[in-house]
């Protein structure tokens, strides 16, 4: 607060100064540039004032490369308008442009003749970079991410290498994991029957116990309720599946229902269903009132799609829901089965003891080659080889290799990605990483994985130095359904996808926000992302688009007629209340309270998230807003935020937020449309600075498609590379963002394109080399 | 195919039917523990950490006992204490000044969770050059840890944050956890009590002794292969690039002292029992389950220091069963509204509700020639005092327990405003045998708080 008070106090200071400063600085000298920087910047950023930690005294824009990192501000904070601050003179607009299009080209030549890649340090493998190293190395389908924890973020992303540390907790959890894995993998299995426990949550559906990730489009076709676990069966043998059924949170009627089921060894689904008709019968009923009771629908089971028993239920009046499901076994376990892990991991069989070793030699080789994503060393492989022997002293040919697979998912070689100096380099200089190294920024990038064997092979040839080589890897890479992670986790953390899964909208006020609605929230944003990606569609039309992509349960959540079933596709847009993200439930969801909107906190997710823009923190106590507040007992949230204008300290950034979060009033918080909040209308109109007037979501798009168009991309670079480089952007890489962003302009935004240019881009080629 | 079903009872169709919490077994346990720890013996000495989030309402008075002393009343958050009123001392004036902005700016927030047990001014950063300092359950781990098979156990209830910035330029290590291992590393917190239970006893598939040496001894064989790919890797590498491999080294050391504990201790029998499953529904049940886990852990004097986070500083969470449907940060910043801050109250209240418990359960656990609360001593509160002002001075602070018969308890104190909370930190690791000289912006220790 004092802050803030201080720093208005300065402006009004400076403002005189300026005026002063102006007059006599009359004359117009040759250097455009720096006469700009004394007649409207060094009022405030001198050496006596440095207004923001920032002096200009005595620096000279055409010499750019003195200073880079201040001189990098400066363009960003002229650039945008926001400074000289709008109560202060500041240059007329071709003065304004002319300045920028001069002290950019200043920088951008300093860079090209000293480029500086960064130099992130050695990078642990996240969570979810973990899961699916280990998913293509050995083809097993666990989810592995719930055996370890949630890794600390920074600059937005969980994969920033110097953020990725490692505890004593962390390797506890890595030994855990892989233990479990590595007999899961191999087929060893359990040695006693055990037993997991999957319990209906609002939340989750179905997920946690360590094993499954459901969803509801596994249900067999023609069902709408019920469950889908995808689960692990360890070994060949009898399981005992049991399901618990009661009808809602406060009824009191349950029933248990046990079957002894003999199941092969591997990934099956299983699914737990109500014939759709029950559903339709429900919807007639009034909710819940006493009714008589009717026959209820079986409970259809199924494996893999086939019928394993229909399970029939008593009479009742409100449908039974599945309340938890649990799985045990292996009973009387037969044998480890012909999964894909095995198939994967034994490319031999000894058929005598003397063909063990050379058979363990050959797994391992392969195995630890992809694993370590290089060729291996002899120290490598005669280590993997003693681990082999180890486990094979305590159990034989398969123990032994599931040792020595264990050994390797915990070794530093896989779980850390480590860049190493060529020899001969300068320190602090800047080299191009080795095509191997490479391999691994890609495929770490693209897939929040391991190379495949092709980018391996392309890279062991040194391919991938040729920039068509390179491109094409990329484009197959986009191609291949493993980017799918690029949208799981870029775009799950750059649009905070990933909290619709943590959101907890109020049981009372949306009762009809379940774990079927959560999951498709997500899973539209992520299709519709996934498609403008592989399509390589404008970057724009995240913004706004006449498709989406929607099943039954979301389309009746937005009020969209004719769409069934549970499977998503694209749909044409009916009107223009949708399209472009900020149309989709899930990010309308996560930028609301659990109990009713917010516009400062949408406003404010518009700003940091597409427009790079991020307000600064509130201060955290208003006094003055306070006490009106307090006067006001019934002010609407428009009159209330009307004092958010009138408060010169809120309004210098309320003036950007507020009218964005205005314009998507029209969503609820849980994004469904209306037209009323209570027994108000809604009033969805605004402006931003500038004169853009906008009423409703439908014109703020428009807005924002041509006004922040050139923001909205170079948020869009200026994310992507730092998740590509997994590392915070500093001064020193706005060059590169500017040129990938005038790249996308040239090719039409399309959105694969600029992920082909941050593939090419100095940093993510380049390293710097230690400091010595 | 045969199908068979009956009646369930409702605990059953609640729980799960055969999966057991934590609980029922831990009777089961009391004869084997105390069985094996010769009665002569001192008693150990437990040290504990419970953080609450975005501070405790006091505007008026709601959490400050009235009077001084031991003759002091309980106030309308704190009176859930009553019952253990000679186990308690509510200590008042304390402060993490390197909460402060400074020239910091915002971030509070993040500041509060990382000074709470270091009393160092983070390094405000999102990323590059995280640093925050050790805290002090990490200095009493190295001490206690010497004795059982994990130095501390870092718990919490709401994973790491999955997703957006934390607070206002810091990384999210700053507010996913409060215990930090050196200035520069962070241990992560555990939420999910299956992964606790899995990592306090193994999967659980045996607890036959001589298979679990046997495990310990391959566990053994793969920190030597680790060792040996760490040497191969760490000659070529820069120095910067071997300082972060130190972590892993350093956690190696950990791991391998922990088997050395564990062989010399695989004679004691672990009780037989079921894992819990993952993370329950609801809030009460979830906080309960940690609790549990926890007391388990110093019961079977797996570790002798724990921190349990009661939430992420910042968190949005709301308690709808306690009638708080909305976010709690969003209501500390009331804005002098009553019924914000009356829900703040009861979020406040149910807080201290769920210390209570974790209290009794403590109370009621034999440990020697005592209960496991008077061996111990556990520190509750928040970085911060006032969440509409983000004040970092008058901390709400309690502290429960004997510590085998050192603290007082009974009584509210009242220290000079802007006492360093760190001294208290001091004086609790002078309690546990971790003597410390200076700890963050420490001063000295704490008079009063034990007898003599």
């Amino acid at each position: 607060m004092s802050g803030m008070v201080r720093l208005s106090a300065i402006v009004i200071l400076a403002v005189v100064v300026a005026f002063a400063v102006m007059r006599s600085a009359a004359a117009a000298p040759a250097n455009l540039s720096a006469t700009l920087t004394d007649t409207y910047c060094v009022s405030c950023h001198s050496n006596a004032a440095r207004v923001a930690g920032v002096s200009l005294q005595g620096l000279d824009p055409s010499a750019a490369s003195k200073h880079p990192a201040v001189w990098e501000k400066v363009l960003r904070k002229v650039g945008s308008g926001e400074m000289p601050p709008p109560e202060m003179p500041g240059p007329n607009p071709e003065e304004r442009a002319e300045f920028v299009r001069n002290l950019e080209a200043a920088l951008n030549a300093a860079a090209a003749a000293d480029p500086n890649p960064g130099r992130p340090p050695a990078h642990r493998l996240n969570r979810a970079e973990y899961s699916n190293a280990v998913r293509d190395l050995l083809d097993v389908n666990l989810d592995i991410s719930a055996m370890l924890p949630v890794d600390d973020s920074g600059y937005g992303f969980d994969n920033i290498a110097d953020v990725l540390t490692l505890s004593p907790a962390l390797l506890d959890r890595y030994m855990f994991a892989a233990r479990r894995i590595s007999r899961l993998a191999v087929g060893l299995g359990p040695v006693k029957p055990e037993k997991d426990l999957f319990v209906r949550n609002r939340e989750t559906g179905f997920r946690d116990a360590g094993h499954a990730r459901s969803s509801p489009t596994d249900l067999p076709l023609g069902s709408e309720r019920g469950a889908a676990l995808p689960y692990y069966f360890p070994r060949s043998g009898a399981y005992l599946i049991a399901v618990a059924l009661d009808q809602g949170d406060s009824r009191t009627e349950y029933e248990y229902r046990e079957a002894r089921v003999t199941v092969g060894a591997g990934l099956r689904t299983l699914t737990m269903a109500f014939p759709s008709e029950s559903s339709r019968t429900e919807r007639t009923r009034p909710n819940g009132s006493a009714q008589a009771k009717r026959p209820h629908p079986p409970l259809d089971v199924r494996l893999d799609g086939e019928r394993h028993l229909l399970v029939e239920l008593p009479e009742a009046s409100i449908p039974f829901k599945i309340r938890w499901i649990s799985i045990e076994g292996p009973f009387d376990p037969t044998g480890p089965g012909p999964t894909p892990s095995r198939q994967r991991i034994f490319r031999c069989q000894p058929s005598s003891a003397s063909e063990e070793t050379p058979c363990a030699e050959r797994i391992l080789a392969s195995l630890g080659r992809r694993a370590y994503r290089r060729p291996l060393s002899a120290g490598d492989m005669s280590a993997l080889i003693a681990m082999y022997r180890a486990g094979h002293v305590d159990g034989g040919f398969e123990n032994g290799i599931a040792h020595a697979i264990r050994s390797l998912l915990v070794a530093p070689s896989f779980l850390f990605r480590i860049e190493q100096d060529p020899e001969g380099t300068r320190p602090g200089g800047a080299y191009r990483v080795s095509d191997i190294e490479l391999a691994s920024r890609l495929s770490f990038f693209l897939w929040s994985s391991l190379p495949d064997e092709l980018l391996l092979q392309a890279a062991e040839a040194g391919q991938l130095s040729d920039p068509a080589e390179l491109e094409r890897q990329v484009r197959r890479m986009l191609a291949d359904r493993r980017s799918k992670a690029l949208v799981e986790n870029f775009v799950g953390q750059w649009l905070e996808l990933r909290k619709v899964a943590k959101a907890k909208p109020d049981e009372l006020l949306f009762p009809n926000f379940d774990a079927d609605l959560r999951f498709a929230m997500r899973r539209e944003t992520e299709l519709f992302v996934e498609d403008i990606l592989r399509a390589n569609r404008s970057a724009l039309d995240l913004l706004d688009s006449e498709r989406t992509f929607l099943n039954d349960r979301l389309a009746a959540h937005y009020g969209i007629p004719g769409v069934y079933g549970r499977q998503f596709r694209e749909v044409r847009l009916p009107d223009d209340r949708r399209g472009g993200l900020l149309g989709q439930g899930s990010i309308l969801t996560v930028t609301s309270y659990p109990n009713r909107t917010s516009v400062v906190i949408r406003g404010k997710w518009v700003l940091e998230n597409l427009f790079g823009m991020p307000p600064p923190p509130p201060p955290p106590d208003i006094p003055e807003l306070e006490e009106a507040a307090h006067d006001a007992e019934k002010l609407t949230l428009r009159e209330l935020m009307t004092l958010h204008s009138q408060n010169p300290t809120c309004a210098s950034c309320h003036v950007r937020m507020d009218p964005i979060g205005f314009a998507l009033e029209n969503y609820d918080a849980i994004g469904r449309w209306r037209e009323k909040d209570g027994d108000t209308a809604i009033d969805a109109s605004g402006s931003l600075p500038g004169g853009m007037v906008f009423d409703g979501p439908a014109e703020l798009k428009a807005v924002f498609k041509t006004a922040f168009k050139d923001e909205f991309v170079r948020t869009v670079v200026e994310k992507l590379l730092t998740y590509a480089l997994g590392r915070g952007l500093e001064y020193y890489d706005r060059p590169t963002v500017r040129s990938i962003a005038r790249e996308a302009e040239a090719s039409g935004h399309r959105l694969a394109d600029l992920v082909v240019s941050v593939t090419k881009s100095m940093p993510f080629q380049m390293r710097r080399s230690a400091e010595q | 195919m045969i199908v068979t079903g009956k009646a369930l009872s409702r605990r059953q169709a609640l729980r799960g039917l055969g999966v057991t919490v934590a609980l029922p077994f831990l009777d089961a346990m009391v004869p084997a523990l105390s069985a094996a720890r010769s009665p002569a013996a001192e008693p150990a000495l437990r040290m504990g950490f419970v953080y609450v989030p975005n501070g405790i309402m006091d505007l008026r008075g709601e959490w400050t006992p009235t009077g001084e002393g031991t003759d002091f009343e309980f106030s309308e958050i704190n009176r859930g204490l009553e019952p253990f009123r000679e186990h308690v001392t509510v200590l008042s004036g304390l402060a993490q000044l390197n909460g402060r902005p400074g020239k910091d700016g915002a971030g509070d927030h993040a500041r509060a969770g990382a000074t709470f047990l270091t009393g160092a001014r983070p390094v405000k950063t999102e990323g590059l050059g995280i640093r925050a300092g050790i805290s002090a359950d990490q200095i009493a781990a190295r001490e206690l840890g010497k004795h059982t098979q994990f130095g501390s156990l870092e718990t919490g209830i709401e994973e790491a944050s999955v997703a957006g910035g934390c607070d206002s330029g810091y990384s999210c290590a700053y507010t996913n956890t409060i215990s930090w291992r050196s200035p520069t590393t962070p241990n992560p917190v555990e939420d999910n009590p299956r992964r606790l239970f899995e990592r306090l006893f193994g999967d659980g598939e045996s607890t036959d002794a001589g298979e679990r040496l046997a495990r310990l001894r391959e566990q053994r064989t793969i920190l030597d292969f680790v060792r040996e790919d760490l040497a191969r890797l760490r000659g070529d590498l820069g120095a910067d690039d071997r300082r972060k491999l130190e972590e892993y080294v350093q956690s190696i050391r950990d791991l391998e002292r922990r088997i050395e504990r564990a062989e010399a201790q695989s004679e004691k029998e672990l009780p037989v029992f079921e894992r819990p499953g993952g993370v329950p529904n609801d809030f009460t049940a979830h906080v309960k389950l940690m609790i549990d886990l926890q007391v388990l852990a110093y019961q079977a004097d797996l570790t002798r220091v724990t921190t349990f986070m009661m939430g992420r500083e910042g968190t949005w969470r709301s308690y709808p069963h306690i009638g708080v449907p909305d976010a709690h940060h969003a209501m500390t910043h009331h804005s002098l509204d009553s019924e914000k801050i009356a829900k703040v109250v009861l979020i406040n209240k149910h807080h201290i509700e769920m210390f209570s418990y974790m209290l009794e359960r403590m109370r009621s656990t034999p440990d020697g020639d005592g209960s496991l609360l008077d061996h111990s001593m556990i520190v509750y509160g928040s970085s911060i005092s006032d969440g509409n002002q983000h004040l970092h001075h008058d901390l709400p602070i309690v502290l429960a327990g004997r510590a085998g018969g050192r603290l007082r308890g009974g009584q509210h104190l009242r220290f000079p405003r802007e006492t360093p909370m760190n001294n208290l930190l001091l004086s609790l690791l002078d309690l546990v045998g971790a003597p410390t000289v200076r700890l963050g912006d420490s001063t000295g220790k704490l008079e009063g708080i034990t007898h003599g």
